[in-house]
């Protein structure tokens, strides 16, 4: 770059702070409308972090992406999850191959992994990266985590996109985002993504009457 | 205005194909279009032969000798499996299996596959390649749940589940490189085209391009079939049509491979050879040993050729990381000979499908009693895939270790020893599996011929391929794949 970036805003690390306890949410609740809540909720939060550092940068296609995830992962995507709830009658909260207590306990852990490993690896050009890389690489590792843990269909798609927010929020933090057509592209595919699980979903309520991804065991050696 | 072209002809037909009426158009439009795609494939791939390398729309499109070996193999067995699918799903439409109207999202999505893993190989951006991988997930999942019965299902969600968070993984790779160029080169570095990585890659962060390197095996590996995150895959190849199951083994593995190989390039280019080398070898190694106990005791035979697709991937990444002229050149031969026969095999798998309504080994016997023609070919095909001499694969698998042997290194001449034990043993699982069926009393009374003449055609047509590279490399795919050595070394 030609003349450095500097973003440092006490306000965006409060903004990155948050979006991590909200997608502690994820693996600490056991009610479902909850956890979409938390999800809208990150997003919005990244939506914020987006604007400003649009505005600390001056990198105007930031603010386009912004506009998008604003529509995409605060209004619609949400709002499709919340039909999805509804439509296929979930009455039983999340169920978990292992307890509450002990999640919690482990994203502490895959925190401090998160913290550890990043702060090892990358050499920081400023504070502003130094404080967000480590919550965004966290937030991705706890998507992954719910989603290897928790039994609903629908909860794994949630992790899904716990993860892909956390890879939106690294890519802001080290290099102010992606090329804007790489950007598109990405909001493209996690839309698409998103309907298509959203179907299945569906679909496997239909003929399992559940969406415990434990009765998927047709296909075994 | 060349290249995007290519892109093009597969979406017209898509469209057209959603957008006629009846069931027996679509077929036609299909088939006439995968024929223009592969014509156009070939004139295409002459002029960047001729040039040695295109790039188009200012640097968005990019195309070399890599390239052209995975369009190549995209367009060839996309045309032969247009060609059976205009059988096969005929006759499965006859028989009620699904309506006139999921027929031709059949054709629609079989195109837009065709699509996007065509965009895969022609574009030069890291980040959209990336797009272009998570897309031909998402056009592919209506495919492996195409009948909708349970088992579909499961193997639907477990395949966009799996692949979508490995790709997501990738994007993290995909991420710090990005990264890294941004800091490295200022403005040029902000396109993420893999040509202006490249001509710079020395400059980039040791670190954090091993890093990268890393996520990007295992998101794009997922993808591949490389095991330990291969578990998708044997459910999803058994489960799709026929037709794609022969495009996911022969095609869409490759087409991962491929954007593992363009990292790998950046990446020795920037630490040595030495690191993604080694990581390609264990991985593949581990592919192979995988799959060994699962060959020797299926009982499915989609399974069966599914979890052969994971061994031959598995020896491809193995190619790669040996790393020697020969060996390199053997992996990318390897990659077109594994395409045509293991689609032929997966043809096969169709033919007995519609004919013995069954994916039991169990029931099926006296393959070449019943329907002579696949009978001959499938034999053709075992030996051709188990790597027997003379046919294609052997060819390959020979150069590959051959050059292993003689280079002198024990860490490659370990990992080539047991890479033969491997072959040997899977060879014995398979001819002993497949054999079974293909001899002995037919165990219950099956009216005798071939099902469709449209897949009889799609069969030759692959099995000439098969053939030709047994006895004959011709001179310019010996030129092409010298010329991938050069791209891959030159790092």
């Amino acid at each position: 770059m030609e003349q450095p970036i500097i973003v440092n805003s006490r306000v965006i690390d409060i903004l990155a702070v948050l979006m991590l306890m909200s997608t502690i949410i994820l693996v600490g609740t056991s009610r479902l409308k909850t956890c979409i809540w938390a999800y809208a909720f990150r997003s919005f939060l990244l939506t914020v972090a987006s604007g400003l550092i649009a505005y600390f940068s001056g990198l105007h296609h930031i603010y386009i992406t912004t506009g998008i995830s604003l529509l995409l992962k605060v209004i619609f995507l949400p709002g499709l999850l919340f039909y999805i709830v509804n439509k296929t009658n979930i009455k039983k909260e999340i169920e978990s191959f292992i307890s509450y207590t002990l999640s919690l306990l482990l994203s502490c852990g895959i925190i401090l992994i998160a913290y550890y490993a990043t702060l090892s690896i990358i050499q920081f050009e400023n504070t502003f990266m130094r404080h967000c890389l480590p919550v965004s690489f966290a937030i991705t590792l706890i998507g992954f985590f719910a989603m290897i843990t928790r039994k609903k269909a629908i909860t794994q798609v949630l992790g899904l996109v716990a993860m892909e927010d956390g890879l939106f929020f690294a890519a802001l933090s080290t290099s102010y985002g992606m090329p804007l057509i790489v950007e598109l592209g990405l909001f493209f595919d996690v839309l698409v993504s998103v309907i298509i699980m959203g179907i299945y979903v569906y679909r496997i309520k239909e003929s399992f009457d559940t969406i415990d991804t434990a009765f998927l065991s047709e296909l075994r050696e | 205005m060349i290249i995007p072209l290519l892109l093009i002809i597969p979406i017209i037909t898509a469209v057209a194909c959603i957008l006629t009426k009846g069931h027996a158009i679509p077929k036609y439009i299909s088939i006439a279009g995968s024929f223009i795609t592969l014509a156009y494939n070939i004139f295409l791939n002459y002029n960047i032969y001729t040039h040695h390398s295109l790039i188009g729309l200012n640097g968005f499109f990019y195309m070399d000798a890599l390239s052209i070996l995975t369009t190549q193999i995209v367009t060839l067995v996309g045309f032969a499996s247009s060609l059976y699918s205009a059988g096969y799903m005929t006759v499965e439409f006859n028989a009620g299996e699904f309506t006139e109207k999921k027929l031709r999202w059949y054709y629609f999505l079989f195109h837009m596959f065709i699509f996007t893993m065509l965009m895969v190989c022609v574009i030069n951006n890291l980040g959209i390649m990336w797009v272009a991988i998570e897309a031909t997930t998402l056009s592919t999942t209506f495919l492996v749940g195409f009948y909708n019965k349970k088992q579909h299902q499961e193997a639907a969600w477990k395949y966009i589940i799996i692949c979508t968070v490995g790709i997501t993984l990738a994007l993290f790779g995909v991420i710090l490189t990005y990264h890294s160029s941004s800091s490295a080169l200022g403005e040029i570095g902000y396109t993420l085209n893999w040509t202006n990585l490249l001509t710079v890659a020395d400059k980039f962060e040791p670190h954090l391009i091993k890093l990268a390197f890393l996520f990007i095996l295992i998101g794009y590996g997922t993808k591949a079939g490389l095991a330990p995150m291969h578990t998708w895959l044997p459910d999803a190849h058994s489960q799709a049509p026929s037709p794609i199951s022969a495009l996911f083994s022969g095609v869409l593995l490759n087409c991962s491979m491929y954007g593992i190989i363009r990292y790998h390039i950046i990446t020795s280019k920037c630490v040595g050879a030495d690191y993604s080398c080694t990581l390609l070898m264990v991985f593949g190694l581990i592919s192979v040993i995988v799959s060994i106990p699962f060959i020797l005791v299926q009982r499915d035979y989609k399974r069966l050729f599914a979890f052969s697709s994971i061994e031959h991937i598995g020896f491809i990444a193995l190619g790669m990381g040996f790393g020697g002229m020969y060996s390199v050149y053997g992996a990318e031969l390897h990659t077109f000979n594994h395409a045509v026969a293991k689609s032929l095999l997966f043809f096969c798998a169709g033919n007995l499908f519609l004919k013995y309504k069954t994916r039991e080994m169990e029931g099926i016997r006296g393959v070449i009693k019943t329907t002579p023609i696949t009978g001959v070919i499938l034999i053709i095909a075992v030996l051709a895939i188990t790597g027997t001499p003379p046919f294609n694969i052997f060819v390959s698998e020979f150069m590959v270790l051959a050059d292993s042997f003689s280079s002198g290194n024990a860490f490659i001449i370990v990992f080539s020893s047991l890479l033969v034990v491997c072959i040997a043993l899977i060879f014995v699982g398979f001819v002993y599996n497949v054999f079974k069926m293909i001899f002995g009393a037919p165990v219950q009374a099956i009216p005798t011929g071939e099902v469709s003449k449209f897949t009889i055609a799609a069969m030759c047509f692959l099995l000439f391929f098969v053939m030709i590279i047994s006895f004959y490399v011709p001179p310019l795919l010996r030129e092409i794949l010298s010329n991938i050595y050069d791209i891959v070394r030159n790092a």
